[in-house]
């Protein structure tokens, strides 16, 4: 059974809309600022990838606004985009079609800002449970669409983007849902969660009056990742159903991996990855030859770039050299658990245009990243497979393979 | 505020957290299942409430609260006891 791809919703900090998004990842344009949601003068990291022009009051009631955390009103701009990418999903049973987004972290703002409040003795606002709830995103994608589906979260901190598109592919294998809208949504520019990303120094702190070269995976001198923000959403369906309903297909999702490192909870390993990367490739009955193209995961962390870049050494041995890798982070910096829902959608891309977008920032490389990730200039590559990996907190590891339609 | 003055300003107030209703459609019987309020979406008007008029709810008393009238009629009894 072939599952394919007829619709992308995307709403990153290089724009709104797969058009802006991926015209502004070919030119290499970074959505690298300084915060503006709140006053970061007190933080260590103080620049951020954030949604500009992102206006929920758009789309959603006051009554509503009350209702709903930034992150799931980002995955339901993303999944309206995405549904209407796809030409609706009319011709589908309700029951029949699920969701299956993933976040790290949920509503988190939510969650910071009722703390607040609780420990100043001030009433806690009453949706502070339903707003802060990871599967409220997929809750309201449900909601607003009437999808009665199975509606499922996965919270694999910054893979779990990655494996709610993996559980999308077994949930239509299994013939559990005819259609799954997937994808992942993160909303944690925030001063709590960001400190504590600082504390374990996971976060970039010495480019606060340079934001656009603060994001640069594999480069010498990187110092963390960039917090930010976004959703990304894709429409997966079987290729026969969609077909017959005449619709768009961009790529095939063709397999997906999963392992967990099993060794430390933050720390990455190789071989975790490495068995990752593989697992998607012999899921898709295909070989290491014949991956074309990769989109790292790349977060910009000194570490964890040195043990990314060992583990495609490993897995594809002399190979590894030729093959063009993308950093979508080195744009967009680190959206947790969005990340690899709007990395797939690049890779995706690059599988529809023939076009791999640059990772930016990488003047010069670091000496121990010595593969080819397709510094600073788009290349026409031409892929007809790209793995898009996605590592998390907790050893957590995803990577999933699309293939071109063919 | 006299009454009158406090049912204008919680109408106009409710306006804002209803889904198409104009302030004009809503009175002080008004139930908040007729504007579409929900019990959840009543706790978090009250909520709302609290902020825009300075006022804190009793709990307990803001449960038998079904109409705009209960709202203006809490807001009235406890500006006069905060006055006197």
């Amino acid at each position: 059974m072939r599952v394919v791809v007829t619709g992308m919703g995307v709403v990153s900090p290089i724009g709104i809309g797969t058009a802006q998004f991926w015209a502004a990842a070919v030119n290499g344009i970074s959505g690298i600022k300084r915060i503006e949601g709140f006053d970061a003068s007190d933080q260590r990291s103080q620049v951020a990838g954030q949604v500009p022009s992102f206006n929920p009051s758009d789309f959603l009631s006051p009554k509503l606004l009350d209702q709903i955390d930034r992150f799931a009103q980002l995955a339901l701009l993303a999944s309206k985009l995405a549904l209407e990418d796809a030409g609706g999903l009319d011709s589908y049973d309700p029951g029949r079609v699920a969701v299956s987004i993933g976040s790290g972290m949920g509503g988190f703002g939510t969650f910071e800002s009722s703390a607040i409040r609780k420990f100043r003795n001030q009433p806690v606002p009453p949706f502070t449970v339903p707003r802060t709830m990871a599967n409220s995103a997929a809750a309201w994608v449900a909601i607003k669409h009437r999808f009665t589906g199975v509606n499922l979260t996965c919270s694999t901190a910054c893979s779990s983007g990655a494996n709610a598109i993996g559980m999308a592919l077994d949930l239509l294998r299994s013939g559990r849902a005819d259609v799954v809208v997937a994808g992942g949504a993160e909303a944690c520019v925030l001063p709590l969660t960001m400190t504590s990303f600082e504390i374990l120094r996971a976060l970039s702190t010495g480019f606060n009056t340079d934001p656009e070269r603060a994001s640069r995976p594999f480069a010498k001198g990187r110092d963390g990742f960039v917090m930010s923000e976004g959703a990304g959403i894709l429409i997966l369906e079987r290729e026969e159903k969609a077909k017959q309903r005449g619709a768009r297909g961009y790529a095939r999702l063709a397999g997906f991996g999963q392992t967990c490192d099993a060794a430390h909870i933050v720390m990455p390993d190789m071989n975790g990855q490495v068995a990752a990367m593989r697992g998607a490739i012999v899921d898709a009955g295909l070989e290491p030859e014949d991956i074309d193209h990769i989109n790292a995961h790349a977060t910009s962390t000194p570490l964890g770039d040195i043990v990314e870049t060992r583990a495609v050494k490993n897995l594809f041995g002399e190979r590894a050299k030729n093959i063009p890798i993308s950093a979508t982070k080195s744009l967009i910096g680190h959206s947790i658990g969005a990340s690899a829902a709007m990395s797939s959608i690049a890779t995706i891309m690059a599988l529809h245009t023939g076009t791999v977008h640059p990772t930016i920032n990488l003047d010069e490389a670091d000496p121990e990243c010595d593969l080819d990730y397709t510094p600073n200039q788009a290349q026409q590559k031409n892929p007809r497979t790209g793995l898009c990996n996605a590592f998390g907190f907790g050893g957590n590891n995803a990577s999933i393979l699309f293939t071109t339609l063919e | 505020m006299d009454r009158a003055e406090i049912e204008t300003k919680v109408i106009q107030f409710i306006a804002t957290k209803v889904e198409n209703r104009d302030a004009s459609t809503i009175n002080s019987s008004s139930k908040f299942e007729e504007l579409g309020l929900d019990s959840m979406d009543t706790i978090q008007l009250l909520f709302d409430a609290e902020d825009s008029f300075g006022i804190n709810f009793d709990g307990e008393e803001a449960k038998g609260f079904t109409t705009v009238g209960d709202i203006v009629s809490y807001i009235e009894k406890h500006q006069a006891q905060a006055a006197s």
